[in-house]
């Protein structure tokens, strides 16, 4: 019983599957295209893929002109959803690109039991040549799918004249996930012309064939300098990527290798770069060379023809439109356009006569990188020799490549009104000139004819500047020994006002503590009367500045003006003095009375000039 | 006695050798002059250029030889002359007008001159130096005075300031006057058919035509090329053996 109901379990899961697989078993077909884009020989893969069919019957080659196309091989395919499963089988088909052209693969017919399916129609392009480039408005593309980098020189044109400026630019294409970095170049190579400096023009992803790519954009002006055919090229470029580091070990196939096709991203490191480390190396990349074909410029050359190629026009003005014969008019030529600048020179006079012109000035703004397209302006500043009504014609020639002929520009006339008839004369010469200065010349007078000769040499001098030569350096030893001299002089007065402060001082302090002394009881007469002569010898000799030595008692009455009982005070005061040091009265009293202490006291105290 | 003797005996012959060069010079210089008034211009140069060679430079010496250049449609070398009586005298009316003349009639090109330049041509260079120098020591003087003294006097202090500030402007103006556009690196040309060019090759572009006559300021100088600013504020490579320094 219990094995029987088993059984019906699994029939019935049975069953649902078949059912299942029945559905997702309703046959379809696609196809696709590797890459819709190719060159001759560039081989390309085409898959037909059949789902939900077993035996179905495709052919092994389909027959498009132009194109070989050979089943290589299939490969089956499950898939389980949700319990429901589903089968297919993709048939491999290689398309050799055998000429140029867009190819139509019609739609094949595939015979799946009893009913039949159509693949869809398919469309690929065919160049004649891996180099693209020379076509505008074209994507660029590595020639190999499995390049880490690329470069692409591009041209607009495939011939040029000599010496006519070709705008360039170098595409640089660089798989991001390689880490690129430029290490050397770009750089144009090939000989027979001069390319400008490249300026990076700029940097977006692109996607090419399947592959994003950071493609970065130079641009640059190329001239050739023969003429003849030669390569453009090729432009190389030094990359330093990052690579597997054991590229032959078995690996999974990465979503980027989508035929298998040994692509070097489908390696673990590009999925994990922590998990292992990639290599860094130099990759140089090289574009391929176009053929250039560069043809001479035409002979019959107008005389202004100064090598400009390209498409100009040329706006003039002068100023000021009203001036004397002689005074200078500045005439402004502006040439605008597109072309080789650094040939285009100054617009020619059409007629000079009775005009001086003086050697021009110009001025280059571009308005694009490399300077193809911009303005340059000329002044040229030209004077009337005589009246003239207008500013003669100028005129600019170049080559126009399109028209492929030379071109002559004209001014349009400018009218200026020149006054006087003639060139200044020699008034300045004449008003300046010293009347008493010796001989005229011998030889006639022209209209401006310089003055005359000087008979006297006058003294010999010389170029070199005062202050460079020795006699000025020599000489400002007389201002520096002057210059010491003071110096030495004011500080030698200044010692010595200090020492003359120094004895005042000294003087000074001397006749106070006399003074102090005599107030005292306690000295004997010989000394207080010695003591009370040396503070008026003192007083003295600081009013008189003397030395207090040679101050007797007349000469200090006379210093402070005594009259007759002053003076004879003082006078006893130093006979007092003298008596008791020379004649021995000092055995006497030994004490001096209060009054006399007092009237001593008195006459010095009242010492004053 | 006999060292004395043979001192004034030397003193004689140094004043009897430069008596006799002066009037030698003279002698040559009258000569010049005469083949000059006889029409002898080239003679005439010969006669001044020796003079010049011999170092005997005086303004009057190179006026006189400009206008023998001038005679002989030489403008170059004339304006050359002039700008050397010039540069030795400034105020040469003679030498001032005649250069004007010369430089018409060869249509020279002259340096624009900035404006310190212009306002500081009251005076020369010589006497800038001589104002300096003279500035200098009042202003040391009143310094010195100034340290020494017991009371610091005002006006001794603005005389001193003053002094200094004298100097300074006249050392700089000393500086912009020989470094400018007419000083020590002024030159001529004297070739014909000078183009200023980019590079020193003469295969390379030109910038500007320079008449003779045309004044440039030597900038530096490598080999046989000197590098030189020129009129209307451009500068290029112009040939060295055709261009003449002012001042010798």
């Amino acid at each position: 019983m219990h094995s029987s109901r088993i059984g019906l379990v699994l029939i019935a899961l049975i069953a649902v599957l078949g059912t299942n697989t029945a559905f997702a078993e309703s046959p379809s077909v696609t196809a696709v295209l590797g890459n819709s884009e190719a060159v001759v020989g560039q081989m390309v893969q085409m898959e037909i893929k059949v789902t939900g069919a077993n035996n179905a019957g495709l052919p092994t080659e389909i027959s498009v002109d132009g194109l070989e196309i050979h089943q290589t091989g299939t490969s089956r395919q499950f898939e389980m959803h949700n319990l429901t499963t589903s089968s297919s089988t993709v048939y491999i088909y290689t398309i050799l690109p055998l000429k140029p052209g867009t190819f139509a693969i019609p739609p094949q017919t595939i015979r799946v039991g009893s009913s039949s399916l159509r693949t869809p129609a398919l469309k690929l392009n065919v160049s004649d040549s891996p180099n693209r480039s020379t076509r505008s408005n074209q994507t660029a593309q590595p020639a190999n799918t499995n390049q880490l980098a690329f470069a692409e020189l591009i041209v607009p044109k495939k011939s040029a004249f000599v010496g006519e400026i070709v705008p360039a630019e170098i595409r640089l294409g660089f798989d991001p996930r390689a880490h690129p970095k430029l290490i050397d170049g770009p750089e144009v190579s090939g000989q027979g012309f001069t390319a400008q400096k490249l300026q990076q023009g700029g940097e977006n992803l692109e996607t090419i064939n399947g592959r994003t790519y950071d493609v970065v954009t130079f641009k640059t002006a190329i001239a050739a300098a023969r003429a003849g055919k030669f390569d453009l090229g090729p432009v190389k470029a030094k990359v330093q990527v990052v690579t597997p580091r054991a590229p032959g070990t078995r690996r999974s196939r990465s979503p980027f290798d989508l035929f298998n096709l040994d692509d070097p991203f489908s390696d673990p490191f590009f999925s994990d770069p922590f998990g292992q480390f990639g290599e860094r190396r130099e990759v140089e990349i090289n574009s391929e060379p176009i053929a250039f074909e560069v043809k001479p410029l035409p002979a019959n050359a107008p005389a202004s023809f100064s090598g400009a190629i390209g498409n100009f026009t040329m706006t003039t003005e002068a100023k000021p439109n009203s001036v004397q014969v002689g005074d200078p008019i500045t005439v402004t030529s502006t040439i605008s356009g597109r072309g080789n600048f650094d040939r285009v020179n100054a617009p020619a006079l059409e007629d000079e006569h009775g005009w001086h012109k003086y050697p021009p000035s110009s001025k280059f703004k571009q308005d694009d990188e490399v300077g193809i397209s911009g303005t340059k302006t000329f002044e040229m500043v030209v004077s009337p020799d005589e009246k003239k009504q207008s500013i003669p014609l100028l005129a600019f020639s170049y080559f126009d490549p399109v028209k492929e002929r030379y071109m002559t520009l004209h001014s349009d006339p400018i009218a200026i009104t020149v006054q006087g008839g003639a060139a200044p004369g020699p008034s300045v010469a004449a008003q300046s000139a010293s009347p008493t200065s010796a001989t005229t010349s011998a030889v006639p007078a022209k209209p401006q004819d310089i003055l005359y000769q000087l008979t006297e040499r006058g003294s010999v001098q010389s170029f070199t500047p005062l202050y460079v030569r020795p006699i000025f350096w020599t000489a400002q030893l007389i201002p520096l020994l002057a210059l010491l001299g003071l110096a030495g002089w004011k500080m030698r007065q200044a010692r010595i006002g200090n020492r003359e402060a120094r004895r005042i001082a000294a003087l000074q302090h001397e006749a106070a503590e006399l003074m102090r002394k005599l107030r005292r009881n306690d000295v004997s007469p010989q000394e207080y009367y010695a003591e009370a002569s040396r503070v008026v010898r003192v007083k003295a000799a600081l009013a008189r500045n003397a030395d207090p030595n040679t101050i007797d008692a007349e000469t200090a009455a006379d210093t402070f003006g005594l009259n007759g009982d002053s003076r004879e005070r003082l006078k006893r005061l130093f006979e007092q003095s003298d008596e008791l040091q020379y004649s021995g009265a000092h055995n006497g009293s030994k004490r001096i009375s209060p009054e006399n202490r007092r009237d001593v006291l008195e006459l010095i105290e009242d010492l004053r000039v | 006695m006999k060292g004395r003797t043979l001192l004034v005996d030397l003193c004689c012959a140094v004043i009897w050798t430069c008596v006799a060069a002066s009037a030698f010079a003279q002698t040559d210089f009258d000569k010049a002059n005469q083949e000059y008034a006889q029409g002898h211009f080239k003679e005439a140069i010969g006669g001044y250029e020796t003079l010049v060679r011999s170092g005997q430079w005086s303004a009057n010496l190179f006026y006189d030889l400009g206008n023998a250049y001038f005679r002989t449609s030489d403008f170059g070398r004339a304006i050359l002359n002039y700008e050397r009586a010039l540069a030795l005298e400034r105020h040469h009316p003679e030498a001032a007008a005649n250069l004007q003349i010369a430089r018409d009639e060869a249509r020279a090109l002259e340096m624009q001159q900035s404006w310190p330049e212009r306002y500081l041509q009251f005076a020369s260079l010589n006497q800038y130096s001589i104002a300096a120098a003279i500035a200098f020591w009042v202003g040391a003087f009143c310094t010195v005075v100034l340290i020494f003294a017991r009371r610091r006097s005002a006006r001794l202090i603005a005389l001193s300031l003053l002094s200094f500030s004298v100097c300074a402007l006249a050392i700089l103006a000393t500086y912009e006057i020989d470094n400018g556009s007419k000083g020590r690196a002024l030159a001529i040309i004297t070739g014909d058919n000078v183009q200023a060019r980019l590079a020193t090759a003469d295969t390379a572009n030109s910038i500007l035509a320079l008449p003779q006559g045309s004044e440039i300021k030597i900038l530096s100088t490598r080999g046989d090329w000197i590098y030189a600013a020129l009129p209307n504020d451009l500068r290029g490579w112009i040939p060295a053996k055709s261009t003449e320094l002012v001042r010798m």
